[in-house]
């Protein structure tokens, strides 16, 4: 439940939180859509590694905290590449089995390399989202949202929404603290009673917080307006071309690699 | 001093509700200091609503500088410029992701330029001692930094007239001192500041005029003296008597020889039990301790240190805003950050030196606060301003 927040506070916290946004957001995106066009598993394998040790040891997120973070995704990849092990076919069969004589279910040399790629796409992908929401926290990409004339609208909804995140997730941590502590939670059915009355009030409770939003707004002269802030230090030549040089050097590498088949 | 808001016989009732303010009668001068004290649900929030047209009265008229207020949004929107509210939850006011966000929030919405954006962000933040805090979100900040927030998000909107609604509730003491001081700083800059409060240990010496309200009425108002002395007022408003003034009252009533003015301050006590008992004050050995004044614009910071390497001080107070975070920058761990001047009075009546640190208009409000108590009490407490020679001109 205190991902979110802990994403957010790591991000507030790192080492590279000064390098300018753009440098971060190119190595992060351009490293995705490499992981995308990749045909076999090298590039994602190299790609996992070298984010995960930039992510570690130069944003300086814990090691124990970002395993975890990655174990997250890692429970969704590894069922949906089961699926696509046991039901794709193509290549040699390894291990076959019926279940109720119905479903067909086998495993085949294609189904596992296809199985292998999806999963390391998967792991790659992410450990390149990590990179980013770890380096760079939501309040630099408002900046660029911003920048990249994204609708205002759209803007102004995701900072308020960023703003209220934090509050309703305070309030639902308390109203679940005063919950445990009167044993709201001991026995199932209590259970589902406490939590319907969590959901209720935190409800109700941002029902007033909209009010209370306007009200706040309006003593502080609202017209439709929200400051924006594009305050972050320039893109630094030596960082930039470092993302550069590593994102030719994949792409390299992905070229020289595109005929294996492992 | 002439009147900047005018209350005539206003009364708002919420739905179901009895009136929560009836017939109230309320004048306000410029630049004075009023606190509106009453328990809960006195009032007090819905009186400070409708100053500034977030309620409008069902009966009754408010104008502000002679003319009434009007409801439509243009004028609405003048009216809550001029008139600032700080809301009692800062968590209920920061609408913004970030410090710097929020606070420009007024001014875009004022059609600020950008330059002039920027210039009064930074100065708002300045004034409340936030700057380098740009940058962070609002949840990582803690109760009193959110608090200075919300009153720059007011601020920079420079307005006439401050409202706040309870602004040391969830705030530790250290916190609602540090508070308290920037609003008589700000007070001290022109501008009018109206607090409510039910903390009466607060509001009795930093108030110019207290209004004890009860069950939607004002029923009573005048200086803190006036306003705390009678007891069945204050047992009405579900209050009590501020300790200064209950400890004044006890002397009295066993036959201490008490002035017509009554005590405000520590200070005043002290001088009171001092003049009855001893008639002199007790000096110590090395007669009243030394008050030096240093004007941070001035003097720079390894300038305050090397003469305080030089000097024996005993305590250091600050003064004002700027003063803080130069104290801090300069690594002074100050002794005194609110009523410093009382309490460096104190210290030299002591025999102990102290050091104030503060700025421009506030150094001669040190000079004349010291002066004038010395002719009252016929003392000769010394004064001296800090130099950045360091050599000390005397103006005692």
């Amino acid at each position: 439940m205190l991902i979110h927040d802990f994403l957010e506070e790591a991000a507030q916290k790192n080492a590279l939180l000064l390098v300018n946004p753009y440098t971060k957001l190119l190595l992060g995106l351009g490293s995705i859509v490499l992981v995308l066009f990749s045909p076999n598993s090298i590039t994602p394998l190299v790609i996992t590694a070298t984010l995960s040790i930039t992510t570690i040891f130069l944003a300086k997120i814990p090691a124990r905290f970002y395993v975890k973070l990655l174990s997250i995704p890692l429970g969704f990849a590894v069922f949906s590449v089961l699926a696509i092990i046991l039901l794709t076919g193509g290549g040699k069969e390894l291990w076959s089995f019926s279940l109720f004589s119905v479903l067909p279910l086998s495993i085949t040399t294609h189904s596992l390399q296809k199985g292998l790629l999806v999963f390391l796409r998967i792991i790659g992908g992410m450990c390149a989202l990590f990179f980013i929401s770890l380096t760079t926290p939501m309040t630099d990409l408002f900046g660029v949202m911003k920048e990249v004339k994204i609708p205002d609208l759209f803007i102004d909804l995701s900072m308020i929404i960023y703003r209220f995140i934090f509050l309703f997730m305070e309030k639902t941590h308390q109203i679940h603290h005063a919950q445990l502590m009167r044993l709201g939670y001991s026995k199932p059915k209590e259970a589902m009673r406490s939590y319907s009355m969590l959901f209720g009030s935190i409800f109700i409770r941002s029902w007033d917080a909209g009010e209370n939003l306007i009200n706040a707004m309006d003593c502080r002269c609202y017209k439709g307006k929200f400051a924006k802030m594009i305050q972050y230090n320039p893109i630094e030549i030596k960082s930039f071309c470092l993302v550069l040089i590593y994102l030719t050097g994949i792409t390299v590498l992905l070229v020289m690699t595109m005929n294996y088949s492992f | 001093m002439d009147s900047i808001i005018e209350i005539r016989n206003v009364t708002y009732t919420y739905p179901y509700c009895p009136p929560a303010i009836h017939e109230v009668n309320l004048t306000i001068r410029k630049g004075e200091k009023i606190a509106l004290v009453g328990s809960n649900g006195a009032g007090k929030s819905t009186l400070l609503l409708t100053l500034n047209g977030m309620i409008r009265p069902q009966k009754g008229q408010i104008s502000f500088n002679g003319r009434p207020i009007s409801y439509d949004r243009a004028s609405l929107r003048t009216i809550r410029q001029k008139i600032g509210f700080v809301f009692q939850d800062p968590d209920v006011q920061i609408v913004a992701p970030t410090v710097w966000q929020d606070v420009a929030f007024g001014p875009v919405n004022l059609d600020y330029t950008e330059d002039e954006i920027n210039s009064a962000v930074h100065t708002a933040l300045h004034l409340v001692g936030l700057e380098g805090f740009e940058k962070r979100p609002p949840y990582h900040l803690s109760g009193g930094e959110k608090k200075r927030v919300a009153i720059a998000g007011v601020l920079v909107m420079d307005p006439d007239v401050l409202i706040l609604d309870e602004p040391t509730s969830m705030l530790d003491p250290a916190g609602s001192e540090d508070i308290m001081d920037l609003l008589d700083e700000l007070n001290h800059q022109g501008k009018t500041i109206i607090i409510s409060t039910h903390d009466v240990e607060l509001a009795y010496p930093w108030a110019d005029r207290i209004i004890l309200m009860d069950k939607g009425r004002i029923i009573a108002s005048g200086t803190p003296e006036e306003a705390f002395s009678d007891k069945e007022m204050v047992r009405r408003a579900r209050l009590k008597t501020p300790i200064l003034l209950e400890l004044c009252q006890e002397l009295r009533s066993r036959g201490m020889k008490t002035p017509d003015s009554l005590p405000r301050t520590v200070l005043d006590i002290i001088r009171i039990i001092e003049q009855d008992q001893h008639g002199a004050i007790r000096l110590s050995d090395n007669g009243y301790g030394t008050i030096h004044v240093g004007d941070v614009d001035q003097i720079s910071g390894p300038q305050i240190n090397a003469i305080l390497a030089g000097t024996s001080c005993d305590t250091i107070g600050v003064m004002g805003s700027r003063a803080k975070i130069c104290a801090r920058q300069w690594g002074l761990i100050p002794d005194i950050s609110y009523a410093v001047i009382d309490k460096c009075i104190l210290n030299a009546m002591n025999g102990r030196t102290s050091l104030i640190l503060t700025t421009g208009g506030m150094v001669t409000r040190v000079f004349e606060r010291v002066t004038t108590f010395n002719q009252i009490n016929n003392r000769s407490i010394p004064v001296r301003a800090l130099t950045p020679s360091g050599t000390e001109g005397d103006n005692s």
